[in-house]
């Protein structure tokens, strides 16, 4: 029998295991009356109850990643369960907390930022650190809408900009970076630098639909992890690009073939990857840092920077390069527009599969008509489409660099897998809104 | 449920419909369709999977062991396999429809049919805009990611001042709507202009609960308004008309809220301006949006041009033979002229949108206006009721 004219039968009698937004929300039921207003119509906890709550606050998924499986079997279910009926009074202190902050956002008329995504974090903290808020205190409620509204990142941002301001530090700094960059090289050049590393690459960016193959591609990984190859590319990118197998300029991670040294500050007006300034990075880095508590110092962090803006691929660990350098395989095959594209990755298959479905979306919703621009004043934003590379490794490479400075690892293949598609999700959504963004320029008016 | 692959995606359903017969809706990891016209009910719904691990709602529609019988049937494929039959996995009934609603309402939205010439009504797109809004909030739980269709404040942000003038209104469920609206825009964060006074007026309306009732809500006026122009083809103000005809429209080739959606609302004469061949082309407007810069093109054998109408649906064209050389007007009174074709905005083939396929849209609006059902719009619904 043909594979492709097979038949499965399968059966819901028997399966094992269950969705995890499904025992997210019995539990969530279980704890009974209080948490309305972190609830949807349906008494089920908010989709952003869980992402801003849950996930990272309840079930802390960065140190219990069993919990976030997309099925789990019925030991972590429990598991999960127990420990979100154990928060019942925490979370029903949340939901008083978060009334009273929706209450002082409307006494002081703040209509800035959606009031779920940016509170429920806090109205968490504020639980747990001070129980349910006092009857009559308005004045912590106030004091955290200051502090969020006039943005927490700021502080960090001012200090970064004392820091630099001093001629010394910068000096110190350029010596470091002067030591730094030449202290890269590319290793002994084989004669096919490329070849056997792209062929483990397919197995990583290919199937898996046993548990067999999935372990075997976990230890292909494990292996692109550690060869050399990724560190070795990201050292030819700033001397001989003709022996990388994509331009360096075409895919968007530089203005100009071979990458240049990054500056401390200012330099290039470029805002692509390679080309950002010590201080842009941080400053990245300090923006994106609004839901940490730990931050290195500044002094600490800049220091770490130039080393990092001097490594392969401005990334410092040997995963989030060798990831990088999947992410430049897949993005070079993606189009969304363009239905004659072939892959020669299955994973870039998938993903192209979403972009054309995605398309089709925008071409049912009228947003474009058949593959291109349906109105004169969208052709640029069509035309980036076809570019799709540079966004989706500008924004691949931001990811891997908060991983970077975080030291979250990306050795684990399914997690990779998933930040890849996750990228192309993300720049799709984006692409998408922006075409109709042109299109409805005029009603607003 | 039978799963098929389909163009690299696994999908279950009765297929997916061309466009402008589908609703669809793009959730967490899936894309929904039905076709328009199909009664509601769990057959009807197409479901194709972008990503079955973000799709976390699943058990909401088939159930827990459904989701996991699924999840783990699509984990465990084979390379080439064409489809799965899952036994005893369904789709719980009434589960979809809202999701169905939704998706009809972004579908009238962008693909109903308003017409002066065939006399449907337009819809009011600011409180078409909220009730989506509304219902997107009410379907939260299927949009873990960020989607095209998750976006409430995107919906709300441009309508204040249409808003506003509803607030006073005399008809209770325009007022209910505005302030659900207003309620949601307050939490999601719109920072438009208009949204503070809105509000206020909204504050101040309750505190006046009694107050005088409004004036007649300016829901008409747009349409009204568009109706004004109905002049004949413009002229150039030139001698005697060459040659005439008309042209339809085909709707997926221009954006919405501009043009008429009858047949044939597309007029054309060929005349000369001095010594130029020029073709007048009008092509009729609805509004609200004007048909500034849309591309429109005639061709006639050897003979054509291209350009681009103004606000009001009008474009003159030099027309030039195929060495872009001015067409004298011996030639044009010699030209067979009945094989012209005109394009209005990008080019479509008739076998993607066919006149066939826009009397049946507009069958279903005018079905639509003359019996709301249970899941009409308000819109809709005042739409019928200013039918006179």
């Amino acid at each position: 029998m043909r594979a492709d004219s097979q038949v499965v039968m399968a059966t819901a009698v028997g399966a094992a295991g269950h969705p995890r937004r499904s025992v997210i929300d019995q539990a969530w039921r279980a704890i009974g009356p209080g948490v309305e207003v972190l609830s949807g119509d349906d008494g089920g906890a908010l989709t952003r109850t869980v992402k801003r709550i849950i996930d990272p606050l309840v079930l802390r998924l960065r140190s219990n990643p069993q919990y976030s499986a997309p099925v789990v079997n019925p030991d972590t279910a429990a598991a999960m369960h127990a420990l979100i009926i154990g928060s019942g009074p925490q979370l029903r202190f949340a939901a008083a907390w978060f009334e009273a902050l929706k209450l002082e956002r409307r006494r002081q008329r703040i209509r800035t930022g959606n009031a779920q995504e940016l509170y429920f974090p806090i109205c968490f903290e504020l639980a747990v650190t001070k129980g349910p808020p006092a009857p009559h205190d308005h004045q912590t409620a106030a004091a955290v809408l200051g502090d969020i509204h006039r943005g927490r990142d700021r502080t960090a941002i001012e200090v970064l900009r004392e820091y630099v301001a001093r001629p010394d530090i910068v000096a110190m700094l350029a010596d470091q970076l002067d030591r730094s960059w030449r202290d890269v090289r590319a290793g002994e050049s084989s004669e096919d630098l490329v070849g056997p590393f792209l062929a483990e690459l397919s197995t990583v960016l290919g199937p898996a639909n046993s548990h067999r193959a999935a372990a075997a591609r976990q230890r292909v990984w494990s292996a692109v992890i550690a060869d050399a190859t990724p560190y070795n590319l990201g050292a030819l990118a700033r001397v001989h690009t003709a022996q990388l197998p994509w331009s360096i300029v075409k895919t968007g991670l530089t203005s100009v073939a071979p990458q240049r040294r990054p500056e401390i500050s200012g330099g290039s007006d470029s805002d692509r990857p390679l080309d950002r300034s010590v201080v842009d990075r941080v400053r990245a880095t300090l923006r994106r840092a609004l839901d940490r508590d730990a931050l290195p110092d500044i002094p600490l962090l800049c220091a770490e920077e130039v080393d990092r803006a001097c490594a392969p691929w401005g990334l410092l660990a040997e995963d989030k390069q060798a990831t990088l350098v999947a992410g430049i395989e897949i993005a070079v095959e993606l189009a969304p527009l363009d239905r004659s594209v072939s892959s020669r990755y299955e994973l870039a298959a998938l993903i192209q599969a979403r972009l054309r479905k995605e398309a089709y979306v925008m071409h049912a919703r009228r947003y474009l008509a058949d593959g291109g621009p349906i109105h004169p004043r969208q052709r640029q934003v069509v035309e980036d489409l076809a570019a799709y590379a540079q966004p989706y490794l500008s924004r691949l490479w931001a990811r891997l660099h908060g991983r970077d400075v975080w030291q979250e690892p990306c050795d684990d293949v399914d997690d990779v897998r998933s930040l890849l598609e996750g990228v192309a999700r993300s720049v799709s959504l984006d692409h998408r809104q922006r075409i109709k963004a042109m299109l409805e320029l005029q009603v607003a008016g | 449920m039978r799963l098929a692959a389909d163009s690299g995606l696994w999908s279950t359903g009765p297929g997916t419909t061309a466009t402008p017969l589908a609703a669809v809706l793009e959730v967490s990891g899936a894309v929904l369709s039905w076709t328009i016209d199909d009664p509601p009910g769990e057959a009807s719904a197409q479901i194709t999977f972008t990503d079955v691990s973000r799709a976390d709602w699943l058990w909401r529609i088939l159930g827990e062991s459904g989701h996991v019988a699924l999840t783990s049937a699509l984990a465990s494929a084979a390379d080439g396999l064409q489809s799965i039959e899952l036994t005893g996995v369904g789709i719980v009934p009434g589960s979809v429809d809202p999701l169905r609603r939704l998706a009809i309402g972004h579908w009238l939205r962008r693909w109903w049919p308003a017409s002066r010439q065939d006399g449907i009504a337009a819809l009011d797109r600011a409180l078409l805009d909220v009730e989506v809004a509304l219902l997107t909030v009410g379907a939260q739980g299927f949009f873990t990611d960020d989607t095209l269709d998750s976006d409430v404040a995107e919906l709300l942000a441009p309508h204040a001042a249409a808003l506003i003038t509803y607030v006073r209104s005399d008809d209770a469920r325009i007022v209910d709507l505005v302030r659900a609206g207003a309620g949601i825009a307050d939490e999601v964060g719109i920072e438009e202009i208009g949204w503070p006074e809105l509000h206020a007026a909204i504050d101040d309306s309750s505190a006046l609960a009694t107050a005088k009732p409004a004036p007649p809500s300016g829901r008409r006026d747009d349409y009204a308004l568009a109706a004004g122009s109905d002049a004949g083809l413009g002229r150039t103000g030139g001698g005697a008309t060459i040659a005439r005809g008309v042209a339809s429209i085909k709707w997926s080739a221009v954006p919405p809220g501009i043009f008429d959606a009858a047949e044939a609302t597309v007029e054309w004469g060929v005349e000369m301006a001095g010594t130029a061949t020029t073709a007048v082309v009008r092509a009729a407007v609805i509004g609200p949006d004007p048909a500034t810069g849309v591309a429109v093109q005639l061709r006639s054998g050897a003979i054509g041009s291209t350009g681009t109408l103004d606000a009001d649906g009008r474009a003159i064209l030099p027309l030039v033979d195929t060495q872009q050389r001015p067409l004298p007007e011996q030639a044009a009174w010699n030209h067979d002229w009945p094989a012209t074709s005109v394009i209005i905005g990008a080019e479509i083939s008739d076998v993607t949108e066919s006149r066939e396929t826009r009397e049946r849209v507009r069958r279903l609006a005018r079905l639509r206006l003359d019996q709301p059902g249970d899941d009409a719009f308000l819109a809709e619904i005042l739409a019928s009721e200013s039918v006179y």
